[in-house]
């Protein structure tokens, strides 16, 4: 018994060693920044500690708005991903053949190239002079641009593009391995197709679902590219936000307690969806 | 003893034919040969100029490199700031609000009054750190939608509203904005309500941009009707969008911004960064920022043709003219300026 776990612990080493020099001393010292103010009259860190940062969000209606926003946009993209993405999951795993790799391999572009990319593309479809407004003007639908760049649908509508993979891969992953006949003794049962979806191939999904959720949600709530190449600085997000307060008005004890919060709530999220998938598997067992 | 003697000679003689060339070539060329000088400036044609003016004949001198790092002020002014005790930058290229805050903080070496990179500099202009060049802030509009050059009072008529576009803030163009705007309401700078009230009426704003290209596709498209920007670039864009014109503003007058070159304190190459700057603040590269760029020049000795010092501002008088914003007060307020800005002027 011994014997396999100590090996284990050296099989990690590597990783915790790396993950502790790139992530968590870093990490130490985010925190500790964000107890920090600067100077008056400084961009420089004062001497001493304060909770100046963490009263200031909290009192601050405009971070509350920004949190708010952020938690509401990753939602609403989680709950796209996966309306868009189980159709899509389900064929995958049922298809066979060249179909289905080449429809994993499209849904895998966008993890590749990262999330810059698409969003610049993006800017082309949906500016007040790219295709989208072009084709509806010169089809005489609409007279000046609609907005689609700096609203919140533009954000969304990114995000979902760029996080779809995120939530597409686990279903993959879970409805793959879903026994076929199970549905079919189901139907044979006189189920519908929305009943065996509804009573069978959803619920025994689930551990997909979740982990594909908490990643899209996750991935949303930290985004910075999407919302600011598509928001055009108009959508505050917690990560535009932060991003402007290190990067533009250099503030980074401030910024670093906006990014610890962002942490903060991934780990809650984390803890949450553990606790979830715990429930619905002792229900399971318990059915 | 004859042996010992030429052995001396010959000894003496390898050592001199050592010595020689690098006493006759310029002793500098060994002195810096293997050093990298690192320089944060703008891309684009500022990029082009400096590599054409600065960087090719600095190379050539010293046997250095030089490492040009693009970008906004934004990320060379976090770089400093986060290297303060390790630089690894030499010279950054900041915005005339950030010099003196840098200096303050004591990330840039002061400039120094007794070099001549100083006293060819018009006197008051090196504020933290050397001035560069000059270039105000006044309104690019589309000639279709406003018939006359505007007035800063004409962006709020009710004709051109939610025609505006502003650039992306903080930046030296909203500041400028939140100082006009706050002289249109009779007060200044120093009262944020009355500029932040001001600028709020020109909601709702048409285009955040951040580059040009953006804001002049929209304006010749007829969406955007005016934007206030910073001359110099524009100016030079300008010939090849023949509907838009650019107007410098009498009341008031367009607000002054500078260019400022710092030297990074403690930085690895303090004398090559020295050489560098002569030679960007020097007469051939400001004049072909002048006529090139339109960016004003501030050495004493550069003198423009007329053609050129028309759309330039090139003599202390003409500064005398502009609008001068209390920069070392802006920065301080930038935290605070910029969420407002967020909510008040972007409606977040």
């Amino acid at each position: 018994m011994n014997g396999p776990s100590s090996k284990a612990v050296l099989f990690l080493l590597p990783a915790v060693a790396l993950s502790t020099v790139v992530f968590l001393l870093p990490f130490g010292w985010l925190v500790y920044a964000s107890f920090k103010v600067q100077g008056q009259g400084s961009l420089l860190m004062a001497d001493g500690l304060s909770v100046a940062n963490y009263m200031r969000l909290v009192t601050d209606s405009y971070f509350a708005a920004a949190l708010w926003r952020t938690v509401w946009l990753s939602a609403v993209s989680t709950l796209l991903c996966l309306v868009i993405g189980l159709p899509v999951a389900r064929l995958i795993a049922t298809g066979s053949g060249r179909a289905k790799g080449l429809l994993l391999a499209l849904m895998l572009v966008p993890l590749v190239c990262g999330a810059l990319l698409p969003s610049l593309g993006m800017i082309h479809l949906l500016g007040s002079l790219g295709v989208v407004n072009g084709t509806l003007k010169m089809l005489g639908l609409i007279g000046g641009s609609i907005k689609l760049l700096g609203t919140t649908g533009g954000v969304i509508l990114g995000m979902v593009q760029a996080f779809l993979p995120l939530m597409v891969l686990p279903l993959v992953n879970t409805l793959s391995r879903l026994p076929r006949d199970v549905e079919a003794a189901a139907a044979s049962l006189g189920a519908s197709p929305i009943r065996v979806w509804r009573r069978v191939i959803l619920p025994l999904a689930m551990p997909g679902i979740v982990a594909g959720a908490v990643l899209v949600f996750c991935a949303g709530f930290t985004a910075f590219v999407t919302p600011q190449v598509l928001g055009q600085g108009k959508i505050a997000t917690f990560g535009t936000v932060a991003y402007q307060q290190a990067a533009l008005v250099l503030d980074w004890p401030f910024a670093s307690t906006l990014a610890v919060v962002v942490l903060v709530a991934i780990g809650l999220t984390l803890i949450l969806s553990a606790q979830f998938d715990r429930l619905t598997k002792r229900r399971r067992a318990l059915a | 003893m004859r042996d010992t003697l030429s052995n001396r000679a010959i000894a003496a003689a390898l050592a001199a034919s050592i010595a020689l060339p690098a006493m006759i070539a310029p002793a500098l060329a060994e002195d810096f040969k293997g050093k990298t000088l690192v320089v944060g400036v703008w891309g684009g044609d500022i990029e082009r100029l400096l590599r054409q003016n600065v960087v090719g004949p600095l190379e050539a001198e010293t046997g250095a490199k030089v490492e040009l790092v693009l970008g906004g002020t934004g990320d060379r002014l976090a770089r400093i700031y986060a290297e303060k005790a390790n630089p690894t930058m030499d010279i950054a290229f900041l915005n005339i609000y950030e010099a003196p805050q840098a200096l303050k903080d004591g990330v840039v070496e002061a400039p120094d009054p007794k070099s001549p990179l100083y006293t060819e500099i018009w006197d008051g202009m090196n504020n933290g750190c050397y001035a560069m060049s000059l270039v105000g802030l006044g309104i690019a509009y589309n000639k279709k939608l406003v018939s006359s050059p505007p007035e800063w009072a004409d962006m709020w008529k009710p004709e051109y509203k939610g025609k505006i576009a502003v650039a992306a803030y903080p930046g030296s163009e909203g500041d400028g904005l939140l100082g006009v705007a706050a002289r249109l309401a009779g007060k200044d700078e120093h009262d944020a309500d009355a500029a932040f009230a001001k600028v709020g009426e020109l909601k709702p704003i048409a285009l955040t941009y951040t580059n040009l290209d953006e804001a002049f596709a929209m304006m010749d498209a007829g969406e955007v009707a005016m934007a206030p920007m910073i001359s110099g670039y524009v100016l030079a864009a300008l010939k090849t969008h023949p509907d838009i014109g650019f107007s410098f503003p009498k009341s008031p007058g367009p607000v002054l911004v500078r260019d400022m070159l710092c030297l990074v304190k403690n930085s690895p190459n303090p004398e090559l960064a020295k050489k560098f700057a002569e030679l960007a603040l020097g007469v051939k590269n400001q004049t072909d920022y002048a006529e090139q760029l339109y960016f004003g020049p501030t050495n004493k000795n550069v003198k423009l043709p007329e053609s050129v010092s028309a759309d330039v501002i090139d003599t202390p008088e003409e500064v005398k003219g502009l609008l001068q914003m209390d920069w070392p007060y802006v920065i301080t307020q930038r935290s605070d300026w910029t969420q407002r800005w967020n909510k008040e002027v972007l409606g977040q």
